[in-house]
């Protein structure tokens, strides 16, 4: 086991931040450019493919994947940042404009929510399944809430359905989501080499 | 079609169509003031059902928009997440668990 690899311990425990020293800068994925949001979306979608096909057992990818997930540390930090514009999209649509307050105390309680999920010392994925878990669970509170607003008005059988349906969607990525995390963390601190060595590597 | 009718004697008649199993009825309503009002009350009723469903196709889309957001963040993180693990020295068994390859020792570099 390489000093990376060194499991968490009380001494090395560092209070969860949204983007720790030494991480790239936070992005505003709004003001990206369209150049620079095709190239993360082509790094992804050359990743999926990878990851496809490794899936079927051809060990042929996996050195790029390697490389692929050395090459770009700041790929989890933007698909973070991406995170966080699709969160503030569901915050503007469950918080009235009127209400300030309680928009930053759904963002305290979601900040809370992902510090907690997260735990102490996260690694970057551990920190993008922290944030997928609460992301979905958001939705599914967004969604609800729309459900059961619109109850005590005339909906129709379709717009009931097609609601519900919503819901459904979103409790199954929230599902899915708590599932990936229960993996990496039963898996143990192997799975955090790749990106673990790259925030070392940003930070240092 | 419209639906007011022209009748012989010069006056307008007021009338609604709608569908009955799968054929066009045309109920008669009236002509004169009988026959405005219930034009007025049709053409309210018309104009609210279009507000309705305006606002429900921007509810719609809006609604959509956002889980696309999240299904994209989502197959990002999972893609990620997946390939942390293949690089690693996994693989995942019938769809289910993720178990470390055979051929792969402790040391999970190449």
């Amino acid at each position: 086991m390489t000093k990376e690899l060194t499991p968490k311990n009380k001494l090395t425990v560092r209070p969860y931040e949204d983007r720790p020293v030494g991480c790239p800068p936070a992005s505003d994925p709004a003001a990206m450019t369209k150049e620079e949001k095709e190239a993360h979306r082509d790094t992804v979608e050359r990743l999926k493919e990878l990851v496809e096909k490794a899936g079927k057992g051809d060990k042929n990818p996996l050195p790029e994947i390697r490389k692929i997930l050395k090459e770009s540390p700041e790929l989890a930090w933007q698909i973070m940042d991406f995170a966080k514009y699709t969160e503030s999209h569901h915050i503007k649509m469950m918080v009235k404009e009127e209400d300030p307050g309680l928009k930053e105390v759904l963002k305290a309680q979601l900040a809370f929510m992902r510090e907690e999920i997260a735990g102490d010392n996260p690694s970057p994925l551990e920190r993008l399944l922290a944030e997928r878990i609460v992301l979905t669970w958001l939705q599914i509170q967004l969604f609800e809430d729309l459900y059961a607003s619109s109850m005590p008005k005339s909906m129709t059988f379709a717009q009931g359905n097609y609601k519900q349906k919503m819901i459904d969607q979103a409790h199954r990525r929230y599902l899915s989501a708590i599932r990936t995390l229960a993996q990496i963390r039963k898996l143990g601190p192997a799975v955090q080499i790749n990106i673990a060595e790259q925030q070392i590597n940003t930070a240092g | 079609m419209s639906p007011w009718e022209r009748r012989k004697r010069g006056g307008r008649y007021y009338t609604r169509s709608r569908k009955v199993n799968g054929r066009v009825v045309r109920e008669y309503v009236g002509g004169g003031a009988l026959g405005e009002l219930a034009a007025r009350m049709d053409a309210q009723e018309r104009q609210r059902r279009e507000e309705e469903a305006a606002a429900w196709r921007e509810e719609r889309e809006c609604l959509e928009e956002l889980a696309g957001l999240v299904d994209e963040f989502c197959e990002a993180v999972e893609t990620v997440a997946r390939a942390t693990l293949l690089a690693a020295g996994f693989r995942q068994h019938k769809r289910g668990e993720w178990r470390r390859r055979r051929d792969q020792g402790t040391n999970t570099k190449e």
